[in-house]
């Protein structure tokens, strides 16, 4: 299987552990893949909220580089998914967008969650668990993007999605059914109102905490940022957080250990404590 | 026709029946009943919704004019208006009605259990069901998908989706015998099949087949170690003797079907034992000898006669057995190996497979070297090859190896095989064909040359290998042992008269039947077909035995044979993965070194945890337990579906609704969170005959709730789900279940209901809120709802709203209930598209509100939820008119196609003795377990009077009539007494039987000794017994004091009086007319049209003045309607059929009066606009009233553009203290005038000021339209209206907004909504007796079910009298009214009289205690003394209870038989001691 590769700003800069580790799950579990040439920002977070023409227009250059590659195209960020999905969206329903004419909208677009979730997947990457993750307990958090809008993502059950569930449980751990894990992390407000963020996300900890789990694990980097980022101002006001990992970590480390540690030191949220506990190496 | 049997279209059955057409009621489902079935209490009232459906379902069950089609479907309509015909799709039922009589036997051994529906798939059901304890018809269906698949691939049909369920229950007995229905060697099977089945499953696509085999196996084994036998009985002895010809499988099963059908079998076997290559050809290590020796006897306990060593054509020929026998079945099977023509295969060392392994079986093991080549590639060669590796074991340096032409995944063998054979240490060689075996100077074989075999099949599958003789293999050995197939040795058929058949070496015939062609010799198994799998050998024999039982009673052999049944796909459900059970193996090294057993097969857990995994993919898996249990022999599961044309005049369609299915909107939990429920689901809580039996129980945890939430309008008002309009009936519905669950809970309740508006605009609904908010303690709040959420733990729900103040709010419930919106059923599309015609966007009939209930095509009409989304009594209303408008084309069919049953002329039961017959019932056993029934049949026989007493099986039964009519006949009985179940159903029943031989009807007495006696008391069943002996000595008691009853009839006037030249009054009389009656419409003004004088356009913008015009005339012109103008009625006198009235016509000094005998009456008087007393109306011209703005609206000269800003203001007097009511027109007609407004002066700005919008239904269309064209709609607080004020412009608005504070608008126009209020009526209430409403409307006698009808029979309403509805609803309802009427008029008599009570007038005291006591009105004074007019009266009884001086007697039920039945209890009390 081969697939053309967004990384996005984020797989280059601030999540560079979900890039890493989804490339390096995709090397192990036979899947080629095969990064844009010269892609460019997907628009999200501020382009599409100033001018909605460019917002399309930019993730459409992007979709339209993958077109000619033949491929369908898989990013590991929610915002780009979100991002190049709608844009596509755009194109099939009203052609495509000024100044990038060539888009077809022929490529399709997946979130790397859509890529690893397919049952069959789970099956193939179970067979390849070295070392399960028992143990653990995982709250699961999709935040917004991945699934919501239901017309642009395609997801079936928007609201309680289960893939992580399914992939962190083929990988031996166990997870908490619980009810925030669709709830927004506050997003970009990060940069204009953090109070809402740190109240946002101290509500996720909380919840997650009184649910059982030991961990957050989620697949955005957005989410990731803001929860790892609060994660030391949340302490100091009193919610006891939870270390945050990518689940594409947690598969990473169940084919290989010490690869997938390797990856702990770029967060600020240190889990080593955790696996030290859980007699994981 | 009609088509959905909910509530609706039984309504439309009755009236159409009642009105003298014959009606076919055809229903998808088994039962009627529809959606309200599952109701628990229907608002406003309260009423239990199963107590007020329940007769009516009887009647429909009853009617003799109605002819209920269940399980069927419309495939098309053909023709037109008045001559239709219709194709239904009759699906078979798989249980015979006439003969099933509901005591569910079957149900209780049925091992299939499926969710619900009833119970919204909160519980589970059987395959075989009944949809809920009082369905009609009250006999039981199965439901099937197809036959499984597993069932289909066997070559026996063997029901292993049916012995599989049975093995999930642990009922490992039944499943065997379940199993022996089809195969009589579940032992050999369960260890050596091949298992097609397997290949088939379903499963198998999820991931991994049900392990069929395995399970088989485990059963039999549960036999053998329990030490009993549950083997079949033997069928009657026939004295037919049948010969069969081989031992093998084929053979013994042909012999063990003959002995069930009662044949006697003789088995001539050549070799030692029975067994055929079950015996030789299968090694001991796959299926030992005992295990076979134990199965074999079976047949000789059935009486299968075996004779070993009796080889056919040596001393004893086939021509002698043909002589002897009534039949032969020749199953001899195919014993020889074949060997292949290559060079060398005369070698020594070479021999035939089946050879070496018979050799085996007899303990005559032949030699073999150390190192041996097996050729072949199916499981023959893989059962060498392990044989061989056993007798080498310890042999140092032995190997086998094992040479086929196939690759691996072509072989033959089985997959288990393949594996085992490997861990043994077989050395398989794929693709390799033998070229020539290799021997030395001596003829010793040295080894095998292979060539490579490069194709085996062809494109079309066909064996036609292919080879490529330069790659060569040699492999050395010293042994070759072919097993590539074996022959048939048929020269024992010589002089049999087979010798051509069986001439190219097997014996031919046909394929289905089995036979030769020679009359009654019969073959089967390998010889017959080629050499295969035991299976297809035992199917032979099953087949041969039909066929031989059919050939020995003459009867075809042929007919009904072929297996085509429809095959059940995989269920679309989600099923968790959950891996195969496997047998654990003994260990390799052990098991190659001995012929014992490979394994002990499944353990006990093992094998019901498997038989878990069964997707029971048919539903019901066939096997058949349901048909022994069936003592009454109703069920046939061969019953097959057929499609059928009727010819009929009209179709109307009352297909119901679907509920939204909640799971669409996730973000409200349910499905994911387990104590979120839908409404539906809600009210099955609270229903007596839901999951938790009425008590309302969290899922969770099943704990009662202490609060409880509502969330409205899910997927109604939904634009994100296509779901715009309002659903008309959440609010009260959700309000009922507020209150009804309150009343259930056992501590406080806190109810919430979130929701936008409450919309309750029905009759008497505002006034239901208004109580449940004040008596109950509900609480509404008007809220979005941002969030639920569960909360960890404790398995509450959150939710999380926006309050009245902006703020958000966090509540938490202990139970989440979402008021799911209604939507067309999900067969409407289809069903409009088969019957041709057009729907909404929504998927509702297309419609046009003069013609409500028509559809696009003539002579088609709907009613109920197909037409929009509404409540029970406007389908009811609804049912009724869309009747009347059905009976419009079939006025000259009236009375034509009904029947009227032509009974005996009555018999003289009174001048001779009294001769009572007694029946008591069993049942089945839902009496007879419990209560000894032929004891107290015997019991009743010491009455001296009782001629005949016996006990039966089903009374009910079609059998047991014919019977009981022979025996009253025969021992001329003329008092019937039958105990058994409740008279409520059956009563009627038995008195059709009375009738049938002549015997008054009423002369019948009955004793429940079922729910009174063996149902309650099971737990006793002596004291059960003595107790229906006292109810039968009762009843014996009152059959003595029985008396004929004869109804009289009574001729009925065939016209009707309408009171109200409005819509109402018109379309009713327009529709009589129509029908052939005669009408006197009169109207107290001096114009018919009333209110549609004033109006100006219907909601969707069609002109009303040309409609009212056109509809004047026709009443106008209709030659058998006399309209009077400035008439009233004066004095209506009579009853039902008979009424004679006075109507004063004419004004001042001018007037008239005329008298008019009708049959029925109409009342239509109609309603107004009040005139406002608020808003300083009157006050300024530009404050006025909506009816005031429609006719500013009609008037041209209006100029609209001119005005800046128009204010509508709602509720203007109603839903206050003066009336509480809603006036329920008004919303709309505020939109309506506000979007016209609109469309004449865009620019104006239009505010309208509310307390809710009730623009229910689809009207939500119209309050969307109007919000997206910019009317303003502001909320006002009842407690701070707005204030009106006249101004120079016009008027100045004041408004109180919250958080923004006083608003002032400048008005050029102010348009008050006026409440809508009922005329006068004093007087055609006092004159008719009728009752009304606090609020002066009339009252209908049931609001839900009876919502035209008066209390008084023959009386109807329609329109506003009855309360304030829109034009299209008031034309429903008058059709409605004339429908209900014309069932009073369409015969010109009517049958009055028998169980009625009758006053004496020498004991009368004339005190009128019955009149105030009868519920009907129906006692007056008459020549100076209480008379009880019997046409009018219903026969409860009251009035007989209530006379102080007994002066009123019941018939039927009288004080003499009352304190007969006393004396006899006390008597036989007494007695007993």
């Amino acid at each position: 299987m081969k697939l053309a590769y967004y990384p996005g700003c984020s797989g280059h800069g601030t999540g560079r552990e979900l890039d890493e580790s989804t490339r390096d799950l995709c090397d192990r579990l036979g899947i080629e893949l095969q990064e844009l040439d010269d892609w460019n920002c997907c628009g999200a977070s501020s382009a599409h909220s100033i001018d909605e023409g460019l917002g399309v227009a930019l993730a459409a250059r992007n979709l339209a580089i993958a077109d000619k590659t033949g491929l369908d195209v898989m990013t590991p960020c929610s915002a780009c998914f979100a991002r190049l999905a709608g844009a596509r969206k755009h194109v099939l329903e009203h052609g495509a967008p000024e100044g990038v004419e060539d888009v077809t909208g022929q490529s399709k677009v997946f979130h790397v969650l859509d890529l690893f979730g397919n049952e069959e997947f789970v099956e193939h990457f179970h067979g390849k668990v070295q070392k399960p993750l028992a143990g653990l307990t995982l709250a699961c958090y999709y935040g917004c993007l991945t699934n919501r809008p239901p017309e642009v993502t395609g997801k079936d059950n928007p609201e309680n999605p289960r893939e992580m569930e399914t992939l962190l449980e083929a990988a031996g751990a166990e997870t908490v059914d619980w009810p925030l894990k669709t709830v927004c992390c506050g997003g970009s407000l990060t940069l204009s109102r953090d109070e809402i963020v740190g109240q946002l996300c101290g509500n996720l900890f909380d919840m997650a905490r009184q649910a059982g789990a030991q961990a957050l694990v989620t697949g955005c980097p957005m989410c990731f940022m803001n929860l790892d980022r609060q994660w030391g101002a949340a302490n100091e006001q009193g919610i006891e957080a939870l270390p945050v990992l990518y689940f594409t970590e947690l598969m990473l480390y169940a084919i290989d250990p010490s690869r997938g540690r390797s990856l702990f030191k770029h967060h600020l949220s240190d889990p080593t404590q955790l696996f030290s506990e859980r007699g994981l190496p | 026709m009609v088509v959905g049997a909910g509530i609706g279209g039984m309504q439309a059955s009755l009236d159409l029946a009642e009105s003298g057409f014959k009606v076919y009621l055809v229903e998808r489902d088994t039962a009627i009943g529809g959606r309200m079935a599952q109701l628990d209490k229907t608002f406003p009232t309260n009423d239990c919704a199963m107590c007020i459906m329940s007769p009516k379902l009887i009647e429909v069950g009853r009617h003799p004019n109605i002819e209920i089609l269940t399980s069927t479907e419309v495939l098309n309509v053909d023709g037109e208006a008045g001559h239709f015909d219709v194709k239904l799709q009759r699906h078979p039922r798989f249980v015979d009605l006439a003969r099933c009589t509901g005591c569910g036997e079957c149900v209780k051994v049925c091992p299939i259990e499926v969710p619900n529906e009833y119970n919204m798939g909160m519980d589970g059901r059987r395959a075989i069901r009944k949809r809920y304890p009082q369905a009609i018809p009250g006999g039981y269906s199965v439901e099937k998908r197809g036959t499984a698949p597993c069932r289909d691939a066997c070559p026996s049909h063997v029901r292993a989706q049916g012995y599989v369920a049975l093995i999930a229950q642990g009922r490992f007995e039944e499943a065997l015998k379940v199993v022996r229905r089809d195969l009589p060697f579940p032992a050999v099977c369960g260890r050596v099949c091949p298992h097609p089945c397997e290949d088939a499953c379903n499963r198998g696509e999820v991931d991994e087949p049900i392990a069929i085999r395995d399970l088989k196996r485990f059963i039999s084994d549960y036999e053998m170690k329990s030490g009993k036998k549950a083997l079949p009985e033997v069928g009657e002895a026939t004295g037919k003797r049948i010969a069969i010809v081989g031992g093998g499988p084929a053979g013994l099963s042909a012999a063990w079907f003959l002995r069930l059908k009662g044949h006697d079998a003789v088995v001539y076997e050549s070799a030692p034992k029975a067994g055929g290559m079950l015996r030789y050809g299968i090694p001991d290590y796959r299926l030992p000898q005992d295990v076979l020796d134990r199965e074999i006897e079976t047949f000789t306990d059935l009486g299968v006669e075996i004779r070993c060593n009796s080889a056919i054509g040596q001393d004893l020929k086939l021509s002698d057995l043909y002589k002897d026998y009534d039949a032969l079945f020749v199953a001899g099977g195919a014993q020889k190996g074949r060997l292949i023509d290559i060079p060398g295969i005369d070698g020594v060392g070479v021999m035939a497979g089946v050879d070496y392994l018979r050799g085996s079986a007899l303990g005559e093991l032949p030699a073999i070297g150390k190192r041996v080549v097996v050729i072949g590639g199916g499981d023959v060669a893989y059962d060498v090859a392990r044989t061989s590796l056993r007798q080498n074991d310890g042999v140092d340096g032995a190997e086998t190896h094992l040479c086929c032409l196939e690759s691996r995944d072509e072989m033959m063998a089985s997959a288990d095989e393949i594996i085992e054979g490997e861990q043994e240490g077989v050395q398989r060689h794929n693709s390799l064909g033998p070229a020539e075996v290799l021997k030395d100077a001596d003829g010793n074989v040295t080894g095998v040359a292979f060539k490579a075999c490069t194709r085996v099949f062809d494109e079309d599958h066909r064996f036609s290998p292919q080879y490529d003789e330069e790659q060569r293999t040699v492999i050395e050995c010293d042994t070759v042992i072919l097993a590539i197939g074996q022959q048939a040795d048929t020269r024992f058929v010589e002089g049999s008269g087979l010798d051509d058949i069986a001439a190219r070496g097997w014996l031919q015939g046909d394929p289905l039947t089995c036979e030769t062609p020679v009359q009654g010799i019969f073959a089967g198994g390998d010889m017959f077909a080629g050499p295969s799998i035991a299976i297809r050998a035992i199917a032979h024999g099953k087949e041969a035995a039909e066929s031989i039982d059919r050939y020995l009673n003459n009867r075809d052999l042929k007919a009904d044979r072929e297996w085509d049944r429809p095959i059940a796909d995989r269920p679309k459900k989600r099923v968790a993965k959950a891996p195969r059970q496997h047998p654990a193996l003994r260990d390799v090294a052990e098991r190659k070194g001995d012929y014992a057993e490979l394994g002990d097969g499944l353990t006990e857990e093992q094998a019901v945890t498997e038989a878990q995994r069964c997707l029971a993919c048919g539903i019901c898996s066939e096997c058949g337990l349901c048909e022994e249990a069936c003592q009454a022999k109703a069920i046939d599961h061969d019953m097959k579906g057929y499609e059928q044309t009727l010819s009929v005049g009209s179709v109307i369609l009352s297909p119901g609704f679907d509920q939204f299915e909640a799971d669409q909107l996730g973000e409200y939990g349910h499905g994911r969170w387990a104590n979120v429920v839908t409404s539906l689901e809600f009210e099955r809580f609270l229903s007596a005959t839901g999951p938790t039996v009425g008590h309302v129980k969290r899922p969770s945890d099943n704990k009662e709730p202490k609060k409880v939430a509502w969330i409205q309008c899910v997927g109604s008002r939904d634009e994100r789900h296509d779901r715009k309009y309002c659903s008309g009936v959440c609010c009260m519905f959700a309000t009922k279940e507020a209150v009804i669950a309150t009343d259930h809970s056992h501590g406080e309740l806190s109810t919430t209901i979130f929701m936008m508006d409450l919309r309750a605009m029905g009759k008497g609904f505002d006034d239901y809120c208004n109580r449940a908010q004040s008596q109950y303690g509900v609480r509404y709040v008007r809220a979005t709802i941002s969030r639920v959420d569960e909360v960890p733990g404790s398995s509450d729900i959150q939710v999380t709203y926006v309050g009245e103040d902006g703020q958000p709010v966090k509540e938490t419930f202990d139970m989440l209930v979402l008021s799911t919106g209604l939507k067309p059923q999900k067969d409407v599309k289809e069903l409009a598209r088969r019957v041709g015609i057009e729907l909404d966007v929504y998927g509702f009939a297309k419609n046009s509100p003069y013609a409500p209930l028509a559809t696009s095509r003539p002579g088609v009409f709907v009613c109920g939820v197909m037409q929009g989304p509404k409540d029970i009594p406007e389908t009811v209303a609804q049912a009724s008119g869309a009747a009347a408008f059905a009976m419009r084309d079939l006025a000259p069919a009236r009375g034509t196609e009904t029947i009227q049953p032509e009974m005996p002329a009555e018999i003289d039961t009174e001048s001779g003795d009294q001769r009572i017959g007694v029946f008591v019932c069993n049942c089945g056993i839902n009496i007879g377990s419990v209560v000894d029934v032929p004891d107290v049949a015997e019991y009743a026989k010491k009455h001296g009077d009782v001629v005949h007493s016996e006990g039966v099986l089903f009374a009910c039964s079609q059998d047991n009539a014919v019977h009981m009519k022979e025996i009253i006949k025969e021992k001329g009985i003329n008092r019937l007494v039958v105990a058994s179940c409740t008279p409520r159903t059956h009563e009627p029943l038995f008195q059709g039987t009375l009738k049938e031989v002549g015997v008054n009807p009423y002369l019948f007495s009955m004793a429940n000794i079922r729910e009174q006696c063996s149902w309650v008391h099971a737990q006793e069943p002596e004291k059960a017994t003595e107790k229906a002996k006292m109810m039968v000595d009762m009843a014996v008691a009152n059959a003595r004091e029985l008396k004929p009853l004869h109804k009289r009839s009574q001729s009925v006037v065939q016209s009707a009086l309408v009171i109200g030249g409005g819509l109402a009054g018109m379309t009713a009389a327009t529709e009589l007319a129509t029908q052939g009656f005669p009408v006197v419409l009169i109207e107290k003004s001096d114009r018919l049209g009333g209110n549609l004088n004033r109006l100006r356009a219907t909601h969707d913008g069609q002109d009303i003045k040309g409609f009212n015009e056109s509809l004047i005339k026709m009443v106008n012109e209709n030659p058998l309607i006399t309209v009077y103008l400035n008439a009233n009625l004066i004095r209506t006198t009579g009853f039902l059929g008979n009424f004679e009235s006075t109507i004063e016509i004419g004004q001042n000094g001018e007037k008239r009066r005329e008298v008019y005998e009708h049959g029925a009456t109409i009342v239509a008087t109609g309603g107004h606009e009040s005139t406002p007393k608020e808003y300083a109306y009157g006050e300024s011209p530009a404050i006025i009233t909506q009816m005031d703005m429609e006719e500013k609206l009609a008037d041209p000269a209006t100029d609209f553009a001119a005005m800046k800003d128009i204010v509508m203001i709602q509720c203007v007097g109603s839903r206050n203290e003066e009336r509480p009511y809603c006036s329920r027109v008004c919303c709309a007609q505020a939109l309506k005038n506000a979007l016209a407004i609109k469309e004449r002066a865009p620019k104006a700005n239009v505010t309208v000021l509310m307390r809710e919008m009730r623009s229910y239904g689809l009207k939500e269309d119209l309050y969307n339209k109007a919000r997206r064209l910019g009317v303003l709609f502001m909320r006002y607080d009842v407690e701070n209206p707005p204030l009106v004020k006249p101004s120079d412009k016009g008027a100045t608005v004041t408004i109180d907004l919250p958080r923004m504070g006083k608003v002032d608008i400048e008005a050029d126009l102010v348009a008050l909504a006026a409440a809508i209020e009922p005329n006068n009526t004093d007087d055609v209430a006092t004159i008719l007796k009728l009752p009304r409403t606090a609020d002066n409307y009339f009252l209908e006698v049931h609001q839900k079910l009876r919502p035209v009808d008066f209390a008084s029979d023959g009386i109807f309403m329609a329109g506003l009298a009855h309360g304030p509805k829109p034009v299209d609803e008031t034309i429903a309802q008058a059709a409605a009214a004339a429908a209900r009427a014309s069932s009073v008029l369409s015969s010109n008599e009517m049958m009055v009289g028998g169980q009625v009570s009758v006053v004496d007038p020498d004991k009368c005291a004339r005190c009128m205690c019955c009149a105030r006591a009868c519920p009907y009105g129906v006692p007056k004074l008459v020549d100076g003394y209480a008379f009880i007019e019997p046409a009018e009266c219903q026969g409860c009884g009251v009035c007989a209870s209530e006379c102080p001086g007994k002066a009123i007697q019941l018939q039927h039920v009288t004080n003499n038989q009352i304190s007969a039945m006393l004396t006899m209890l006390n008597n036989e009390e007494t007695t007993r001691g």
